[in-house]
This record gives C-alpha cells, sequence and structure tokens, in this order.
C-alpha cells in the first residue's frame, strides 16, 4: 500500500447512505449517491462498505473483514481483494490486500479504500489491544474444530468418535467437548507447561502420525488461538456470557457474473447486543461447486455456470447463506407477454439473466407432454388427430381442463401419492386395506378434494380400514419416529431425520425440535381389528410427550418453530398438528406442495430435492415459490387449480430444443428438460401402441400399469421392476429410479414380453397388416401418431417405406441353399414381421422413452 | 458408413441440420467389423487387471466348520466327526483331508476360525452386506458389496456389468440372492444372467441375428432425438446401453466371458464341470462358474458372486460332505491357482463362506444342526498376507477362545483390498443421510492387510 501524502481533511470521503447492514436484493440495480471530493475523476465509481458502522476492535487478536463493492453502470463488483488499503495514523491496524483488518494498538484511525479513481473511508477505534482478553471456549475455540473438519460425521464427530477421541458433532455440545478436551484420559491430551507440546495441537498440526493429516499449521491464526487458550488456562467461559442467537452474512445475495469474486463477512450476534466478526472461524461449504467455490477465508469465487447457486456458512448451530446469481448477458427479446404467475416470475429472471429461452413446442409436443404429466398415459390415435386438426386457439386451455377432469389423472396421481405415503400390501390380507387407501386417495383426487382437507383427513385418521382408509398408513410406518419423519418430509419438506441423535447439521433443528414434533405421534393407540391384519387405530388419552433421550425432558407436542402446546388429556394431538400444518400462515405446507408439482411437471423443484426445503438449500424463484404457495393458499389449496396455473404457463409449452445459449440451463427453464418416462407409463404406453394387454394377479383384465394400487404388483411385472417402480419404502418420490442401464435395453430389444407384444395375433403389426385398405404410408403414419402423437416426416416415410419394401420381397430361392429355402418365413409371416420390426425399432427410440 | 440423406431447410443454429449428422454403422461396437475387435481384444486377454475386484463364493446353508477347515481332534468322539486332518504346506495348519488340493497350496489362503456374530438366518444377507438382517433397516435395506462398488467406482468398461451374480433362482429364494443393492436402487441391482429377467433377455431368441442387425438399422434411421437436448446424461446413457445391449446379444465381452467354449480345455478340465442340476432347494453345483467368474472379472467386473451347493446337512452330514468337499476342494483351488498364473492374485480377492457354521454335537440323523455362534471364512487374493489361520475356537469347535471376527471386519478387509476405507467411506440412503459402509470399530483384518 503506498502511502498517501494528502492532507486528512480531503480525504474524508464519506458516503451518505443509511446505517446499518445494507441489504441488496436482485433487483436492485441503482447506484447509490457518492460524497464528493476534488480528488475524484469523472468517470469514478461508487464505492459502499457492506456496512456502514464504524469499526470498533476489542482486544489484540480482534479481526475484521472488509467488504468493499463498487457499483459500476451494469452492477454491483466486489473489489474487496483490488481495491488499495491504507491506514492513518500508522500503528493502530493494519489492512491485509484481502481486506483482513488487524489489530497493533489502541486508538483511532482512519482506513481509506482507493479503487480506479475513487476513495472511500471508514472509521475505525480499537481498545484493549494490550490486554489478553479471556478467551471463550464455545465462541471461539470449538469453531476451529468445526471448519477444520475435525468434529465432522467423517471423524471425531461420530458417535463413536474416532481412535479413541470424541467430539461433539459440528461442535454442538460445547461442554461435553471441553470436558473431551482438558478432563478425559486424565487429561493427556493439553501440555499446559508447554502448549505446543499439546497432543492435540501435535496431531492437528501432523507432527505426530494423525490420520486425519495436517490440519492447523503452526503459523496460522488458529494454531495460535488454541496456544493461547492454553495458557489462559483451558477456560470454558462464564455462566453469564451471553450467547450467539444468530449470525448474519454480508452480503446476503448479489447477482454477480461469471468468474466473478465476492468476499464474505459473517457476524455472530449475541443475546446482550454485541456482534463479532467471525469471518475467518465460520465454515463454509459451496451448494454446488460446479456454480461456485468458496476458500476457507469467505471468499467466494464463480464457476461458468449460469444460474442461482449458494453457499453454506456454519457458526456454532447457526447456519447462514449466500446467494449469487450469474447471469449469461445475452440478449433476451423473444419473451411473449403472459398474465400467468409463473411466467411472469420465470421471465423476470430470464431477463435478469440474460438467458433466452427455446420457442413454444410444437402442438404434437404439447399434447403428449401434457398427456402424460396430467393423466399418466399417452394420447390415443382419436386425441391426437382431434388435436392436431382443432384451429380452436384455446385447445391447449381445453385439453388441459379435459384431461384434469378424466379419472386418468386421479388414476395417475393416486400412484404418486400411494408410493410415498407407503402402500405395501406385505401379506395377503393386506389387500383390503392397501386397495381401500388407493382407493380412497384417487377419489378425493378425481373430487378434487382441498388439499389441507385432504391432509387432515389423512394425519388426523382413526379407526378402521373399513370406514376410514387413510389408517392403513399406521400399518406400514409403525412407530412415532417413522411417522413424524414421514410427514415432516412429505407434507412440509422437513427432513428431520438427522435431528433425532443431535442438533441438524444443515438446519436451525435441535433434538428438541424433534422429539417435540414426536410428541404429535405419541398417542396413536393400536387395537386389533376385525379383520386379520388390520388394527384400529385410536388416540390413547393422556398427556401427550416424547422423551429426548439426551436432556431426558419429556416434551409436549410442539410445531416446527412454534410454541409448546399444552393439551388436554382425551385430546388428539394430531388434530392440533393438523390445526398447524393447514392453516394459511404455516411457512411450510403450501410452499412443499407446490414445490413438488413444480418437480412433477418440469423435473427439478424450485428447491431441490423437492422435500429438502431447508435454509441452506435457498430455492432459485423463491417469489416464484412464495407466489405460488400464496396463491395456492388462496385458491381454497385447489390441486386442480395449481396445474392448471402450471400447465397453462408458456414455461411449461417451450420446447425441448436447446437454441444457442440455454443447452446447459439447469435450473431457469428456459427450455423443458426432458426426463424418461415412468415405468407405468412406459409399459402402459408400449402397450398400447402394440395393441397389448397386461395381466395382474386380482385385477381386471386390461388394467394399466398406472392404475396398480399398491407395490406387490411389480414383482408380477419384470419390466416394472426394471425399469424402476418404487417399492414404496420410503417418503421420497426418490425412491423411483429414472434413470437407465444395461438390464432396461436389454429387455427392450430382446425380450420375450416385448416380442409376444409385438408378434401376437392380435398384435397391431398383425391388425395394420388385416386391414388391406390402408397403404404402407397411412399404416406407418398411424405408428407415428399413436406413439409420437405426430405425423411422421417424408424422410421418415421413406425410410420406412423402403424397409417394407425390401424385408417383404422374398428372396430368389435360386440364390438360397436348401437350409436357408426351410427357413424362409411364410407369406404371412412375410407381410407382417417387416411392421413387427418398425414397431419395436419406434419404441426403442429416444423420442418414445423420454417426455420430452 | 451411410448418410441419410437430410431433409433440408430445417437447419438448427449450428448450421446442424436434424438428421445431417446421422450415421449408420456396421452392426456391431462404434464402426469396427466384428472380427477387428475380436482380433484386437484377443491381443489383450492377458494385459494385467486395471482394476480391482471380488469374487464371493457362497456356501448357501451354513457349511460344518468342524469338518473343513476347522477340525477338532482333541473333541469327543460325538463332536469330532468322521474325517482325519492332514497336514498342509504351511507347517501349523492342518485342514480336512478331503482337501488335498487346497492342502498343496496352503500358502495361498488364509482360513478364519473364529467368525461371530452371525444372525442365523437362512439368507445370505450378512455374507453379502456385512449387516445383519435382523433388527432395523434402513429404508430400503442395505446395499451389498457389489452394488456399493457399482455406485462407488461404475463400470470399468462399456458393455460389462459391475456386478453380477451367477446364482440360480433357487426354491429356497434367499440362498440364490445375488447381493441386493437395497437403497443404492436398481441402477446398482446385480446383473444376474442366470436367473429371472436378466437370464432371459440376454440369449438372442425368437429372431435371427440378421433380423436384429435389420432392427438395430432401422433403429438408427429413426432415431434423431439429438441427446444433447437432456443435459441430465440419461439418452446418451441410453444410447449407451442399447448399443450395449446389441453387444451383449451378438458377440461382446460380457457374452464372451460367460461363454467357456473360448477357453483352454485343459483349464475347463481342471476347474471341472459339476452339476447345473439344483441341489434340493438350494443352488447348482456349478465348478464352470468358477471359471466364469475369473473371465468376468477379467473382462472388467467388480463383483462376481454365486452360490455353491447346499450345505445345510441336519442328516448325513459326512455323506453330503465326501460329495461336496472334493468339489469345492477342486473349484476354488483352481480359481486360485488360475488367478496366481495370470497374475491377477493381487487384485481379486477370494472369499468362500456361509451363513453359520454347524452344531458340535453330532445329531441322531448323522448331522449337524444351525450353530450361528461360530463359523469358518476362506480367503485367498486381494493381495493379502496367506499362509495363515486367524483365530481359533474351543476344544469342540464351538466357540470362538481368540480373535473373534466379526463379518463387518471380513467387508472393511475386503474394501481394503478394493482400495477403499470402508470406515471413512459413505454412501447416502433414501433420506439423503450419509451411511458408512462398515462402522468405525471395524478395522480391516490386521493379519492380513498389515
Amino acid at each position: 500500500m503506498k502511502p498517501i501524502l494528502i492532507p486528512l481533511c480531503s480525504l474524508l470521503v464519506i458516503l451518505t447512505v443509511e446505517k446499518g447492514v445494507s441489504e441488496e436484493s436482485l433487483t436492485d440495480q441503482a447506484p447509490v449517491a457518492t460524497g464528493s471530493s476534488p480528488q475524484q475523476s469523472p468517470e469514478a465509481v461508487a464505492l459502499q462498505w457492506s456496512s456502514e458502522d464504524a469499526i470498533t476492535m476489542t482486544g489484540p487478536h480482534d479481526l475484521h473483514q472488509l467488504v468493499l463493492t463498487s457499483h459500476e453502470g451494469d452492477g454491483k463488483k466486489d473489489v474487496t481483494a483490488i481495491a488499495e488499503f491504507s491506514v492513518e495514523p500508522s500503528g493502530i491496524v493494519t489492512v491485509s490486500p484481502s481486506g483482513l483488518i488487524r489489530v497493533i494498538g489502541n486508538g483511532s484511525a482512519t482506513i481509506i479504500a482507493e479503487y480506479a479513481g475513487s476513495l472511500l473511508s471508514r472509521a475505525i477505534k480499537v481498545n484493549q489491544a494490550d490486554k489478553q482478553l479471556p478467551i471463550s471456549f464455545p465462541n471461539e475455540i470449538v469453531p476451529i474444530f468445526t471448519r477444520h473438519g475435525c468434529n465432522g460425521g467423517g471423524c471425531h464427530g461420530k458417535a463413536e468418535g474416532q481412535n479413541g477421541f470424541k467430539l461433539s458433532l459440528l461442535g454442538y455440545e460445547p461442554q461435553d467437548d471441553h470436558g473431551y478436551l482438558v478432563r478425559e484420559g486424565l487429561g493427556r491430551r493439553i501440555f499446559r507447561a508447554s502448549p505446543t507440546h499439546s497432543l492435540l495441537l501435535l496431531k492437528a498440526s501432523g507432527e505426530l502420525p494423525h490420520q486425519g493429516g495436517s490440519r492447523l499449521t503452526r503459523s496460522s491464526d488458529d494454531y495460535k488461538t488454541i496456544v493461547r487458550w492454553i495458557r489462559q488456562g483451558l477456560p470454558y467461559g462464564s455462566a453469564g456470557d451471553s450467547l450467539v442467537t444468530r449470525i448474519s452474512v454480508e452480503p446476503r445475495e448479489r447477482l454477480t457474473r461469471a468468474k466473478a469474486v465476492q468476499q464474505l463477512r459473517v457476524v455472530a450476534h449475541f443475546s446482550d447486543g454485541s456482534s463479532k466478526d467471525v469471518t475467518r472461524i465460520a465454515q463454509y461449504e459451496a451448494n454446488d461447486e460446479e456454480m461456485a467455490i468458496v476458500s476457507d477465508k469467505g471468499l467466494v469465487t464463480m464457476q461458468e455456470r449460469t444460474g442461482s447457486t449458494s453457499v453454506m456458512i456454519r457458526f456454532q448451530e447457526h447456519v447462514g447463506v449466500f446467494r449469487a446469481t450469474i447471469p449469461l448477458g445475452a440478449p433476451v427479446d423473444n419473451l411473449p407477454s403472459s398474465d400467468n404467475l409463473v411466467d411472469q416470475h420465470i421471465f423476470t429472471k430470464l431477463r435478469t439473466l440474460g438467458l433466452p429461452p427455446s420457442s413454444l413446442s410444437d402442438d404434437s409436443t404439447f399434447l403428449r407432454r401434457a398427456t402424460i404429466d396430467i393423466a399418466g398415459r399417452l394420447p390415443t390415435l382419436d386425441e391426437t388427430d382431434k388435436f392436431l386438426a382443432d384451429t380452436d386457439p384455446e385447445k391447449r386451455t381445453l385439453k388441459i381442463d379435459q384431461l384434469l377432469a378424466s379419472t386418468d389423472y386421479a388414476d395417475y396421481f393416486a400412484g404418486k401419492w400411494a408410493a410415498i405415503l407407503r402402500n405395501k400390501r406385505t401379506s395377503a390380507h393386506h389387500a383390503r386395506g392397501s386397495f381401500a387407501f388407493h382407493s380412497w386417495i384417487r377419489n378425493s383426487l378425481h373430487h378434487n378434494v382441498p388439499y389441507n382437507s385432504f391432509v387432515r383427513q389423512f394425519v388426523a385418521a382413526s379407526g378402521e380400514v373399513g370406514n376410514n382408509p387413510p389408517v392403513i398408513w399406521y400399518r406400514t410406518v409403525k412407530d412415532s419416529k417413522e411417522q413424524l419423519q414421514d410427514v415432516a418430509q412429505i407434507f412440509l419438506g422437513q427432513r428431520l431425520q438427522c435431528a433425532q441423535c443431535h442438533h441438524h447439521p444443515y438446519e436451525k433443528w435441535s433434538q428438541d425440535d424433534y422429539y417435540g414434533f414426536e410428541a404429535f405421534f405419541s398417542k396413536v393407540g393400536r387395537k386389533p381389528g376385525a379383520q386379520p391384519g388390520e388394527e384400529v387405530i385410536f388416540n390413547k388419552i393422556g398427556v401427550a410427550s416424547a422423551k429426548n433421550p439426551r436432556s431426558g425432558r419429556a416434551l409436549p407436542p410442539k410445531p416446527l418453530g412454534g410454541t409448546e402446546l399444552r393439551l388436554a388429556q382425551h385430546h388428539d394431538p394430531r388434530d392440533s398438528l393438523a390445526d398447524w400444518m393447514t392453516n394459511e400462515d404455516n411457512p411450510f405446507f403450501a410452499r412443499m406442495l407446490v414445490n413438488r408439482y413444480w418437480k412433477h411437471f418440469f423435473g427439478r423443484g424450485i428447491v431441490d430435492p423437492e422435500d429438502d426445503m431447508r435454509v441452506t438449500n435457498p430455492p432459485t424463484h423463491p417469489e416464484l415459490l412464495d407466489a405460488l404457495a400464496q396463491g395456492f393458499v388462496e385458491s381454497g389449496y385447489d390441486l386442480k387449480g395449481l396445474v392448471r396455473t402450471i400447465c397453462n404457463s408458456t414455461t411449461y409449452q417451450l420446447s425441448s430444443n436447446p437454441n444457442a445459449f440455454n443447452l446447459d440451463d439447469r435450473q431457469n427453464y428456459s427450455r423443458f428438460y426432458p426426463r424418461r418416462l415412468p415405468a407405468e407409463i412406459l409399459l402402459d404406453g408400449i402397450n398400447t401402441v402394440t395393441n397389448a394387454k397386461e395381466k395382474f394377479s386380482g385385477q381386471p383384465q386390461g388394467i394399466r400399469a398406472v392404475q396398480l394400487p399398491d407395490d406387490q404388483f411389480t414383482k408380477e411385472s419384470y419390466f416394472l421392476s426394471v425399469f424402476g417402480r418404487p417399492d414404496m419404502n420410503s417418503a421420497c418420490e426418490c425412491e423411483r429410479a429414472d434413470d437407465v442401464n444395461l438390464a432396461q435395453a436389454l429387455h427392450l430389444v430382446n425380450s420375450t414380453n416385448i416380442r409376444n407384444k409385438l408378434a401376437s395375433d392380435n398384435a397391431r403389426a398383425a391388425l395394420l397388416v388385416k386391414n388391406t385398405e390402408f397403404s404402407d404410408e397411412a399404416r406407418i403414419s398411424e405408428l407415428y401418431r399413436r406413439a409420437f402423437s405426430r405425423a411422421p416426416g417424408p424422410d421418415e416415410l421413406n425410410v420406412g417405406i423402403r424397409y417394407l419394401n425390401r424385408k417383404r420381397t422374398p428372396a430368389d430361392p435360386s440364390t438360397l441353399s436348401e437350409e436357408a429355402k426351410k427357413k424362409q418365413p411364410s407369406p404371412e409371416a412375410l407381410a407382417r414381421e417387416p411392421y413387427e420390426d418398425l414397431i419395436w425399432a419406434l419404441l426403442n427410440t429416444k423420442e418414445f422413452l423420454f417426455n420430452h | 458408413m451411410l448418410t441419410i440423406a437430410a431433409q433440408k431447410g430445417q437447419a438448427f443454429c449450428d448450421g446442424m441440420t436434424r438428421r445431417g449428422f446421422l450415421k449408420i454403422g456396421t452392426l456391431g461396437l462404434g464402426g469396427a467389423s466384428l472380427p477387428q475387435i475380436l482380433r484386437a481384444e484377443s491381443k489383450t486377454q492377458l494385459k494385467p487387471l486395471d482394476h480391482k475386484a471380488v469374487i464371493m463364493i457362497f456356501l448357501a446353508g451354513g457349511p460344518p466348520h468342524q469338518d473343513m477347515w476347522d477340525l477338532k481332534t482333541e473333541a469327543p468322539s460325538e463332536v469330532r466327526g468322521e474325517f482325519n486332518p492332514i497336514k498342509t504346506n504351511v507347517p501349523g495348519v492342518e485342514i480336512c483331508e478331503l482337501f488335498p488340493q487346497m492342502a498343496t497350496m496352503m500358502d495361498k489362503f488364509s482360513i478364519i476360525r473364529s467368525m461371530v456374530g452371525a444372525g442365523g438366518g437362512h439368507d445370505a444377507v450378512q455374507c453379502l452386506t456385512g449387516r445383519k438382517p435382523q433388527g432395523p433397516q434402513p429404508p430400503g435395506g442395505w446395499p451389498s458389496i457389489g452394488s456399493v462398488l457399482s455406485k462407488l467406482s461404475g463400470q470399468t468398461r462399456p458393455g460389462v456389468p459391475s456386478f453380477l451374480g451367477l446364482s440360480p433362482k433357487c426354491k429356497h429364494d434367499q440362498w440364490g440372492d445375488p447381493g441386493q443393492s437395497g437403497f443404492l436402487g436398481p441402477s446398482h441391482a446385480a446383473f444376474s444372467p442366470f436367473r429371472g429377467g436378466g437370464k432371459k433377455d440376454m440369449v438372442l431368441k425368437d429372431i435371427s441375428i440378421e433380423r436384429l442387425a435389420d432392427r438395430k438399422a432401422l433403429l438408427n434411421s429413426f432415431d434423431n432425438f439429438r441427446r444433447e437436448v437432456d443435459h441430465s446424461g440419461a439418452m446418451e446413457g441410453l444410447d449407451t446401453f442399447t448399443e450395449q445391449a446389441f453387444g451383449v446379444l451378438t458377440s461382446s465381452r460380457l457374452a464372451r466371458a460367460l461363454d467357456l467354449s473360448a477357453e483352454d480345455p485343459k483349464v475347463i478340465e481342471r476347474y471341472g464341470k459339476g452339476t447345473e442340476k439344483l441341489t434340493a432347494d438350494g443352488p447348482w453345483k456349478r465348478l464352470d462358474q468358477f471359471l466364469m467368474a475369473r473371465r468376468l472379472v477379467e473382462a472388467g467386473a467388480r463383483c462376481v458372486t454365486l452360490g455353491f451347493s447346499r450345505w445345510d446337512w441336519h442328516g448325513g452330514n459326512f455323506k453330503r460332505a465326501r460329495e461336496d468337499f472334493p468339489l469345492l476342494d477342486q473349484g476354488i483351488t483352481a480359481l486360485v491357482e488360475d488367478l496366481h498364473n495370470r497374475g491377477l492374485d493381487k487384485d481379486v480377492s477370494v472369499i468362500v463362506w456361509g451363513e453359520f457354521g454347524r452344531t458340535p454335537k453330532i445329531n441322531k440323523d448323522a448331522g449337524r444342526d444351525h450353530w450361528p455362534k461360530v463359523s469358518t471364512a476362506l480367503l485367498a487374493g486381494g493381495g493379502m498376507n496367506h499362509g495363515q489361520v486367524i483365530g481359533s475356537t474351543t476344544r469342540d469347535g464351538g466357540e470362538a477362545n481368540s480373535r473373534p471376527v466379526e463379518f463387518p471386519e471380513v467387508f472393511s478387509t475386503l474394501y481394503h483390498c478394493l482400495g477403499i476405507d470402508a470406515r471413512r467411506t459413505t454412501v447416502n440412503d433414501l433420506s439423503g443421510r450419509p451411511r458408512f459402509l462398515v462402522e468405525s470399530e471395524h478395522a480391516p483384518i490386521s493379519e492380513l492387510v498389515g
């Protein structure tokens, strides 16, 4: 840093912005007013600190991270690492090139930042620089173990510890950690007479063989802090010490650019109102390293993908998140105007990102896609022909309505819900229950029962199958821990499993939250029902509570993020749970549902995974999620209405063909993301094209796979199991395998199953050939319309006809050997087989196997 | 190579038409003709293995440990059994006289005589996953070692699945278990050419190879959908697997690995044939599958499991032993010898075991009953230290009295030989929770890998 030889007065350029932490939103692009100074050149940029408070540093080891933003015409840029910092007078503090302030001595000073001809200053005061302040073990030592991975679940943080040394997971129990370090093993880990010879440090620095390698270098701040702590006599801190109540991140979000950097600052706020810069002892984790990476000093480096990403910051049990959006910057001038809620939000972001969307899909693509996504099947030949010929400009909207009104919609979505509601039939006499449950779900969907009623009926279900089918869930999900976990995951998008044994590593949920939620299910009673294999579910009289095994406290029911409930003994706590869940202010309920349905139609949740809606896994389009949730609540939890909103949007109807810019887009919905057809739809689709029917035991002939009520039917069909129909063992839709593998390919290419569908006497090939009125062109066209809902192009017709002609010409007998002559097909076969081949080929194309 | 005439005028921005870049190759992999491929591959037959693998031979039913490799000569007559021990080429180690071939190469094997902690059920779960099937399971169930390898390391090369199970479908279903994929899902399931759909789909039937070629060509000309449209890779995966499927059906690494006719007849004879007849409700005694396992591993498989015979001898223990011990002796020594001859012994681990041991006291039917308290395991290859016995049992062979070894320790060891630190490596279950392959208290057996 060059010494600046300018009189002090002219250096005092103070920006006139509000005090406190500035919180930018992505739409806030306006530059801020600057103070003037004769030294500034006309093209000067406007500089801004991440927070405006005067800096106070206490003690010789205090640190403060500066974050300096430059407002330059087209946006904000982090210039912390490239600005020049200087301090007047010297001897108080130093500022490193990365903007980290370290204490030298007591007094007041001014820090001056210079960048691109602009200057900005900040007052700073230092006190107690000559004092050794007592170290707080939970606030200053434990975070060191977290950020260096010592107390993670892979090593010393797991339940058994590692090699005889245990720490609490991620430092959630600092009292225990203090005991482990100071008192365990007769205190062998610390050597007070010579701190650097402590076993703790010798191992951590790798000076003694350490399986975890060298985690701390001797010159690092963290190493020195531990040495100081040992020298101070291993204090814990006093009982009156204030606790950290939350952390804040500066900046919280930023519209940045590819390959840009962003320095973060993390502040811990205490219960006594004070705050401390913990940038250098927080832990940083990037959510998607293909989009952004982060160093242990809180420096985020964007990669080259377009879209939104985030970095999780952890300090003690608090988590925070920084969101970055990286635009592409291409011209976006082809956005149609739309008053659809989805379009408005998606298009706004596409504009911000400069990411032009693909064009609208054609009618064939739309018809096939919507029929698959809403009704779980391919369009029939009739539907295809009618739709393509229809000239009504509203035909797409009408088609969506038509599909929603059909029972096919109810069939398809009933299967979706039955899977995550674990509709299992583990023995023969379970059939009554599993079929009844499926039927109940299907009826609710068909009659469009409001979602809040549906969930209430389900969560608070009592009675037995005959009068109340949803009780069957309690047969499969037997214990209260499973019940609370499933309910939280399916309906609230909260994966509480981790919090059973310790504070949740990625969320704010504590064990008390877990057990408080379990208490809602603590009074579920069971009596044998009238039928074998069935039970009567009832609410037991008594106090609802669940014990936290760690604290030993019996916790009353407590909603997530809410207060404990005091309930009367006869009251069914599940009713209170349903009340809380379906309350319109519940922050999780509606958002989870709209996110789940979003994923159903778009292949990716606004939050993904769709049932993992934690603070550290932020949505790509938070305003859209909120708007959809709010709209859903206001509509009276109308599920069909939600489907209409989604499917009528231009966004849903975009083509999957990429343009020059959006091939790599994975989260901005600038085009449709193709995905493999689910097993049931695939099987049904193959059957409709080939005119085959499935047989499932105990079910009417011709039942479609999508209509199958429970998990056992998968065992009867190798096709369904190899294509990934879920076994309904989990509350997560991810149990369904939608990938591709060799066994599937072999089955499609070569199985007897498929061969029979193609070659039977009633199969499509045979039928087409029997109908001698049709020309080859007409037959091929019919096949294309059945499989793809479109007519074949002239090339495709040519290929098909050439093939047919070639195969139908019997070989010249004079060219054949005797043996070959025997193998020649009959005239009948000669007519049929080429069509079997054609159909086979169409069924194996990606266009058929994928929803695109 | 043919180029299909492009439809004019429908170019995308990069100038390519939808069909313009489509070319039809000849039948076979990637455009090379079949003879060319075979020629190229035959040159690489004896190349050292570029990956690590494990072969697991499951002795279904609980083999009698005290009659095989842990003879209890000091035990009373109602326990001791009919067989005598013989010396092996490792001083101090004696095994049953019915394993003479193994005795001449005991230095290439290790015996664990103190396997404890068996769940006690007639299933292969513990042998395949290291976890007990009793008690709470994660949703979806624990994945077997083959599925874990498939998940962590993927395929070594196209056309050869990472994980194969050669067991047939048995009347007692669990004995034919190739290893389940559990919560890792069906994409990491074992490829089972001898049972269920997998078996049926692998052999070209009902149509001629020419017709298959016609279909493939037809598919290529129809299948125009640009796979780059799908950034998840599933479309590309589909193309790859369809190509592999054709390969499997016509001629490919996998098909040829399973086809023993290409093997040196002397080697085939050394392994022996065994029988394809199922042993009551258990697996068959196909010695040729030991050879198949070696060939599969060479072709690129990471894990091959197979069941051999039925060992649940509640009656006629010694009669059955006289039938099966020599067969096992022949097969396992042929395999281990073969691995050593080909330089594969460091890269390929072999484990032979069953779900539990058998009772010390011989029952009234000259048989032995279930005995989960202790059993024996046999190991070879993997670069481990062989020619040793680990652990020992009491005088009657009923309990481990030194160095008890739990099933997960064996898995920790096998993973170690495969290059994976099982106590530090995790896979995510269906709720997203990371699960260790092996819990941290189960270190690899230091006597074997130290």
